[in-house]
């Protein structure tokens, strides 16, 4: 065994939610295997990880346990010998690469600082070495991007960038936590056959932390399963994924979206939005300098049918979620019109609008800002009919249907946003939007920042509100798996423009553009869970 | 309410700082009760040392008692930094929240004029605007707001610029609630502690500001304060200190009380600060 972690135990500070973080851990990692440690939000996964790199955050105190390293217990080690290690011996890539890299400092380097930190050579050997290891990570101008700086990059390059750096001194082992989190679908795919293909090349251990159980089954020799601190199971990936002990395992599993998405079975509701050649262009600068323009949104067009979910698939930067507001009228397009139920919305007055937006209402993506974080529940979900002049008193009467159907009860009224999960405050916003009994609901990313199980109960939520409202949904996400699961068709994408659509299951199946078939491609765990 | 108070005297030296500050607010509000026959009276010989019989603080150049000139004083000066400070922070949050909120052209008009105030030497403007509204209390309060609001007119506005961005925001949009509404409902409640950090630095700034005018000369004449006590004291300075050191240790510990409130309540209410 390279790593043997032991009944290692850590304890929060006091006031944390639970006494312990990390609760009599035990795990093996050999040489030359990828381990994953599989886990939703809390569940201690990165504080393991943090552990066995000797970084755990202040007032995290390991309290009981080993971790073996090649039969060395770190936790004996002196900072200094611990801090001689890092980088030589265990090195980490996290999931944010801009901020893991310094902004101010040119790629090249930050790299060569790396090296020349721990040994003696000289700046120009050290150079080369970087370029070698640029061009192993499969960054082709590994010259020109020496004097690059991080914000040049993409997402994509700067993970590389990372990974190169923790690779700079030959480590035994590589700790990733959550590296492909904050990345689009298809750079994911490409960083996770990076990874795997390096920890085969330099029969390297891996440990590798994540919350999706598609990595899993893409990247894993063995699997932990983590919740509340505590290792529920530990074993090889074919038996995790094909035979979980744990029902805590199965309900991991079972909430990954599979894209079950029957086509509507009432097919004709009738068009209730019809968007015709949409665009929207930012311009960058202010009343003296123009800084060129971004055409964000170009020449779309969408019909939307009364009681049907329509997806918008795309990576960052795609323009779906200006396209989305845009329909709402939270941005003011350039040009086009968007059709509501007959009348053109796009360049109406906010007057004439007002009446009609109540019909058209929003979930957004970030439960965190979502809220006004001072305001009380009952205020935050009654703003809307108050905004068209009904009291607080008739209105509140009427929330306990909402609230019913959002699954929460009439106590939170009472509270303050913070005092709620992400998963409920998900609900609230959609109660907010309910309340006003729109005939559109246009969700930009409702569950993506939302733990896998919370994420398959909003989405059947969504749905379920969907059917007894009969409301039609424009469903914005960047997550294949996701809209497969909800949408009954989807329109797919990239700078702006629409590449495709259709109904879910045909394009998902004979997808025409080549776009979308690497979309596809790029779902990780596909055709393993 | 008891946790704000927790965390605002965590530091023990915020209860004793808090004290003083109480005491020189008291004083101030009580000066008439105490001392009924005000700040003007000649009470005995000029220049007596503090400590002489029935004068805790001595007399100044004209033989008056200087103790019951600084409770007078008190009045003057926390009455000129808390109005004007009131005054900054309305104009202030009124133009920084519609530049902020609207942005655009509006935001480049605005802040252009707030740029107009910061960019001219704001004491010589205040000079100018005295002299010319007539030296008195109204004119050095209206002068000392005028010059003190772009301050607070780019924190509200940047303020204004982060949470409009806010996703809570929006959705009041998508609500159909009026700008007028989302403003005072959903921004400003969020932008308030920000704002009450600023304007507590703000009240030592004014009453500093207004002892600098009346020193010259240009404040009241027909009340006393801090400031003019020391401009009458000028001649005397050397053969008597207490006339000139009192009022101007006076000065330092109100400022210096309020510039570590305002610390405290930033730490205490600024969310970006919070630990």
């Amino acid at each position: 065994m390279l790593v043997s972690i032991q009944g290692l135990t850590a304890a929060l500070p006091p006031g944390a939610d639970r006494p312990l973080a990390i609760d009599d851990v035990s795990l093996d990692i050999a040489a030359n295997e990828i381990v994953c440690i599989v886990g939703e939000s809390g569940s201690g996964k990165s504080m393991t990880a943090h552990a066995v790199m000797g970084l755990l955050p202040r007032g995290v105190a390991v309290t009981g346990g080993r971790i073996l390293f090649d039969g060395a217990d770190l936790l004996q080690d002196s900072p200094e010998a611990m801090r001689k290690r890092r980088g030589r011996d265990i090195a980490m890539i996290f999931q944010d690469p801009m901020t893991a890299l310094n902004p101010v400092v040119a790629i090249g380097r930050q790299v060569t600082e790396q090296i020349r930190a721990h040994r003696a050579i000289s700046e120009r050997e050290a150079r080369q070495q970087v370029v070698d290891l640029l061009s192993q990570v499969g960054l082709n101008d590994a010259v020109v991007l020496l004097s690059a700086y991080p914000h040049q990059l993409s997402g994509g390059q700067r993970q590389r960038v990372m990974i190169a750096m923790a690779l700079s001194l030959s480590p035994r082992l590589l700790i990733a936590d959550e590296p492909t989190t904050a990345l689009d679908v298809t750079t994911q795919a490409q960083i996770l056959k990076l990874i795997k293909k390096i920890q085969t090349e330099r029969q390297m251990s891996v440990l590798f932390i994540t919350h999706d159980f598609g990595v899993v089954a893409d990247m894993a020799d063995r699997v932990a399963v983590m919740r509340l601190g505590q290792v529920l199971e530990n074993g090889v990936v074919a038996q995790i994924l094909e035979r979980p002990a744990h029902s805590y395992t199965r309900a991991l599993i079972a909430a990954v979206p599979k894209g079950a998405c029957a086509p509507l079975d009432s097919a004709e509701g009738g068009p209730l939005v019809e968007v015709r050649g949409l665009s929207k262009t930012f311009r960058r600068g202010g009343l003296f300098s123009s800084r060129g323009a971004v055409t964000v949104v170009d020449d779309v067009s969408l019909t939307l049918n009364r009681g049907e979910t329509l997806g918008i698939v795309g990576e960052s930067g795609s323009g779906k979620s200006t396209l989305a507001r845009c329909v709402i009228r939270l941005l003011e397009p350039d040009s086009g019109a968007v059709l509501f139920d007959g009348a053109d919305i796009a360049k109406m007055k906010s007057g004439q609008l007002r009446p009609l937006r109540r019909r058209i209402q929003m979930v957004f993506q970030d439960h965190h800002s979502s809220l006004n974080p001072r305001q009380r529940i009952g205020d935050i979900i009654t703003a809307g009919p108050r905004a068209y002049g009904e009291n607080k008193a008739a209105v509140l009467a009427r929330a306990a249907d909402i609230l019913g159907l959002v699954g929460l009860n009439l106590e939170s009224l009472d509270r303050f946003p913070h005092e709620f999960s992400g998963g409920q405050r998900q609900r609230i916003g959609l109660a907010r939007a309910l309340m006003l009994r729109p005939d559109v609901l246009i969700a930009d990313e409702p569950v993506s920042a939302l733990d896998v199980t919370v994420q398959a109960q909003v989405l059947k939520l969504l749905d379920d509100v969907r059917r007894k409202m009969n409301l039609a949904m424009l469903f914005i996400t960047h997550d294949m798996r996701v809209a497969a699961e909800v949408c009954h068709r989807v329109m797919v994408m990239r700078n702006g423009k629409v590449l495709e659509s259709g109904p879910t299951h045909t394009l998902f199946s004979a997808p025409a553009s080549d776009y979308t078939k690497s979309l596809l491609a790029a779902i990780p765990g596909r055709g393993r869970l | 309410m008891i946790r704000f108070a927790r965390i605002f005297f965590a530091k023990p030296a915020t209860i004793l700082v808090f004290a003083a500050f109480i005491a020189i607010v008291v004083t101030a509000l009580a000066a008439p009760l105490l001392f009924a026959r005000g700040p003007f009276t000649i009470v005995g010989m000029p220049l007596l040392p503090p400590g002489a019989p029935g004068l805790l603080a001595g007399s100044d150049v004209l033989g008056r008692d200087m103790a019951v000139a600084l409770a007078y004083g008190a009045r003057i000066s926390l009455l000129v930094g808390v109005a004007s400070t009131i005054g900054a922070v309305g104009i202030g949050v009124l133009l920084g929240a519609v530049a902020g909120y609207y942005g655009g052209l509006m935001d480049e008009l605005l802040m252009r004029v707030t740029e107009f105030f910061q960019i001219i030497p704001s004491f010589v403007l205040l000079m100018v605007l005295v002299a010319f509204l007539q030296p008195s209390l109204g004119s050095t309060v209206i002068g000392i707001a005028l010059i003190s609001w772009p301050q607070v007119a780019r924190v509200v506005r940047g303020e204004f610029l982060s949470l409009k961005g806010r996703e809570f925001v929006q959705a009041a949009r998508t609500l159909g609630m009026r700008d007028s509404r989302i403003i005072l409902t959903q921004i400003l409640p969020n932008a308030l502690p920000l704002i009450l950090v600023v304007g507590s630095m703000m009240v030592g700034s004014a009453i500093l500001t207004e002892s600098a005018l009346s020193f010259l000369g240009l404040g009241d004449p027909n009340l006393l304060s801090w400031g003019s006590m020391i401009g009458g004291a000028r001649s005397a300075m050397w053969v008597a200190w207490w006339t000139s050191v009192l009022p101007g240790l006076a000065i330092m510990a109100t400022v210096l009380s309020l510039n570590f409130i305002g610390d405290r309540l930033n730490d205490t209410l600024n969310p970006r600060r919070q630990r």
